[in-house]
């Protein structure tokens, strides 16, 4: 009677030329992710967003993309590490993250503008050959980059969220690259509000947001937002046949006023 | 003491030649190897005071006017500049107070003389021969040529550095032998005295010497007894040392006007590391640097770069310079250059093994530079909220990681966020029974669906920045079904619907 591991390599062999090792299981790697506070959404993540990788938050206005970042980075600032926001649109509002738990004193937030430097200061001389102004996304992409080779920097958002999908799908793939090598060899986890996914392949997980509905108090005051996401991808997760439709969960996020009013 | 005994008194004299011209050249290392003059007095009577080697070796001679100085041809002309050769001073002071705290400075014509009291000096420097070495390796290393002359006699250091060139350390009682070949006009004596000694023949301060003292007295009074001990090498000095204030500044004037960064970093890179190399020797580094210039037509250009941390290291100073400068370029040509540092202990940040990562300090000045340089230096910071019940107030502060310790409580249930439009969208709104019904944001047009609202909100009526405004919380669809959250804004003091933020 043949042994289980002759038995095995058998039907190893048997199988080779279609499905490789196909008893033979995968090796597990353990990465290192941080919470984002939200629950549903660490259990859809399998325990957070991936430390050195970049996480793509995508979906249209209102539907929840930024609650979620500000609620990750709340929690990295708590523990005292500090963070960035890079904000193409200047749309960040810190009354809200202040709200959330951020800690502001540990957060840098780059504000892009159109009425800056031209792209060459260098030299004076230089300026009527080069005279164009930085773009917002110009800025942000370039921001991202500098704090990204600096180190340092334990969560990087770059905030395109109100940016076209046009614009953010012009941004060439050599600078998503850039940035995921940059944000794994200084252990940042880099995430990206957008309308869409934007980094294709250097991303390691993308989560689509979408608004489901509004709770409110006798129809006189918004109680709760309810938000649902979508993992689209996950770069770092083990295939399984059970994951035929991408995972789903829903989540809500409270107004400010409500949660002072129950406290 | 037996009268051959090694005396407890030991001076050395240095003295830098021509320092007007030393104290521009130094900052200039591109001039260092042209023939280079400096020209004093107001146009058209300005006069050669001070020139360098290649100039002298032209036939350039102090006292030429303008004229006679360009008939020369291909020797750089400058101008003297007192705040230049103040600076110079400070920094030759600073440098020499690194081998004795008592300096004596003597007033020479043209030049900048100190004597040091090293008395007992030796068992830190070696001996007086090595103390002169060691002292013109660090002149130099400051961008200065000096004659250094070691005596036990105070005046015989400081005659005999000022007429010899290079190193002359002299043995004690052989004062006389060393002074023999100097002329008398080291004795700085009046016009009349010098008549009479050129009459007798004596030219020197070794006939002087051998001159007997009862025959000069009855001839020329008491003052011949000194110059007789000056001669001698034995004369009596009562030292006086300075006490002069630690400042770390240096000048300079350009004679062509510069407008070109590039030149003007190529002089600040000079200027920053004498800054760095003076503080050093007092264990210090630069905590901020000031620079000042003065522009065309008047202007004045100020700015202040501050270091995270006290640093010493000149590349990423000058890369601090760099973008500054580039950040906010001067306006007109600049005309003189001066850089102010004040001094900071010498300091490193302790980081824990298990502490949380954060950026090094000094690299992270470099991209806040950087940045600030690309998006505008009040659009890069932390944000702080201001005491205020106007929604939206805060105000950008400065970046730091040094000392900081989180500020914000614990919050355990997920809170939703604004994204803020700014500034916020003008809307022209229908209302229906005083609520709004629907709205248009440039070519989108969004029927709302729910109304929350109104939320009153007004505040500092006594001043200009005082608001009345009308929050509504609404949900609003456009035509082609995307949905949005969103907080609109009746301003009461303009009459207008603003669309000030989504719910995201």
């Amino acid at each position: 009677m043949p042994s289980s591991t002759a038995l095995r390599q058998q039907i190893e062999t048997a199988f080779q030329h279609r499905y490789p090792s196909v008893l033979t299981p995968s090796p597990k790697t353990i990465r290192e992710v941080i919470p984002t506070g939200i629950t549903q959404i660490d259990e859809l993540l399998n325990g957070g967003i991936p430390v050195g990788a970049i996480t793509e938050l995508t979906g249209p206005a209102s539907s929840g993309r930024t609650s979620i970042a500000i609620s990750a980075l709340a929690q990295r600032t708590r523990e005292g590490s500090v963070c960035a926001w890079i904000d193409a649109k200047d749309s960040f509002d810190p009354e809200s993250a202040a709200a959330v738990g951020v800690s502001l004193n540990y957060l840098l937030w780059v504000r892009c503008s159109e009425k800056t430097a031209t792209r060459s200061d260098r030299q004076r001389t230089n300026q009527t050959r080069d005279q164009q102004p930085w773009t917002r996304l110009d800025q942000a992409l370039r921001a991202t980059d500098l704090l990204l080779q600096s180190g340092g920097f334990s969560s990087i958002v770059l905030d395109l969220a109100d940016e076209s999908i046009e614009h953010g799908r012009r941004i060439p793939l050599a600078t998503w690259f850039r940035y995921r090598q940059a944000a794994n060899r200084t252990r940042c986890s880099l995430l990206v509000l957008g309308k869409a996914p934007f980094a294709q392949s250097s991303a390691a997980v993308v989560l689509e947001c979408q608004r489901a509905a509004v709770d409110s108090v006798y129809s006189t005051v918004i109680r709760t937002f309810n938000y649902k996401a979508h993992r689209q991808r996950e770069r770092f997760s083990h295939i399984t046949s059970i994951d035929r439709k991408p995972p789903v969960s829903t989540w809500s996020a409270q107004t400010a006023w409500d949660d002072e009013k129950r406290a | 003491m037996s009268p051959h005994a090694k005396p407890a008194s030991l001076y050395a004299a240095v003295h830098v030649a021509e320092f007007p011209a030393q104290s521009i050249l130094r900052l200039r290392p591109d001039l260092q190897s042209s023939p280079t003059v400096i020209l004093d007095g107001s146009p058209p009577q300005e006069r050669v005071c001070a020139l360098n080697s290649h100039a002298r070796k032209r036939g350039v001679i102090p006292g030429l006017t303008r004229l006679e100085v360009e008939e020369v041809g291909n020797i750089t002309i400058l101008t003297r500049s007192a705040e230049t050769e103040t600076a110079a001073r400070t920094v030759l002071l600073e440098t020499l107070s690194q081998f004795s705290p008592r300096i004596e400075e003597v007033l020479a014509d043209n030049a900048c003389s100190f004597v040091l009291d090293i008395a007992g000096s030796e068992r830190l420097f070696g001996s007086p021969d090595q103390i002169a070495h060691r002292l013109r390796e660090t002149i130099v290393a400051s961008g200065f040529r000096a004659s250094i002359s070691i005596s036990s006699n105070f005046h015989t250091a400081r005659i005999k550095s000022e007429f010899s060139r290079g190193i002359s350390v002299i043995p004690y009682d052989r004062e006389s032998t060393a002074l023999a070949s100097i002329p008398i006009s080291a004795l700085h004596l009046d016009l009349d005295h010098y008549e009479t000694f050129a009459l007798w023949g004596i030219g020197t301060l070794g006939e002087l010497a051998a001159l007997p003292e009862d025959e000069m007295i009855p001839r020329f009074g008491q003052p011949s007894r000194t110059w007789l001990a000056l001669a001698r090498g034995n004369a009596d000095h009562t030292f006086h040392p300075l006490e002069e204030k630690f400042e770390l500044k240096e000048h300079i004037e350009f004679e062509t006007h510069i407008e070109q960064l590039d030149a003007l970093l190529f002089i600040g890179a000079n200027m920053i590391g004498n800054l760095v190399a003076r503080a050093s020797c007092r264990a210090l580094s630069l905590s901020s640097i000031r620079i000042e210039m003065l522009l065309e037509r008047s202007l004045l250009y100020k700015r202040l770069i501050q270091p995270a941390i006290p640093s010493d290291d000149r590349k990423f100073l000058l890369k601090l310079l760099q973008l500054e400068l580039a950040a906010h370029p001067p306006q007109a040509a600049v005309v003189s250059l001066t850089l102010t540092a004040d001094a900071g202990r010498q300091s490193k940040i302790q980081l824990g093994l298990f502490a949380p990562q954060a950026p090094e300090p000094s690299r992270l000045d470099v991209t806040l530079a950087r940045l600030k340089a690309m998006v505008g230096p009040d659009r890069v910071g932390s944000p702080a909220l201001l005491d205020s019940h106007c929604p939206g107030r805060f105000q950008m502060q400065d970046f730091s990681v040094i000392n900081q310790h989180p500020q914000s409580q614990q919050v355990t249930t997920p809170r939703t966020s604004l994204r803020r439009i700014r500034p916020p969208h003008t809307l022209s709104l229908q209302t229906h029974d005083g609520k709004p019904k629907a709205f248009r944001d440039g070519p989108s047009r969004f029927e709302i669906s729910i109304a929350y609202g109104p939320w009153q909100s007004s505040g500092c009526w006594w001043d200009v920045d005082r608001w009345d405004l009308e929050e509504w919380d609404v949900m609003a669809t456009t035509t082609n079904g995307e949905s949005i959250s969103c907080l609109l804004i009746h301003d009461h003091l303009n009459g207008k619907w603003l669309l000030d933020a989504y719910y995201d």
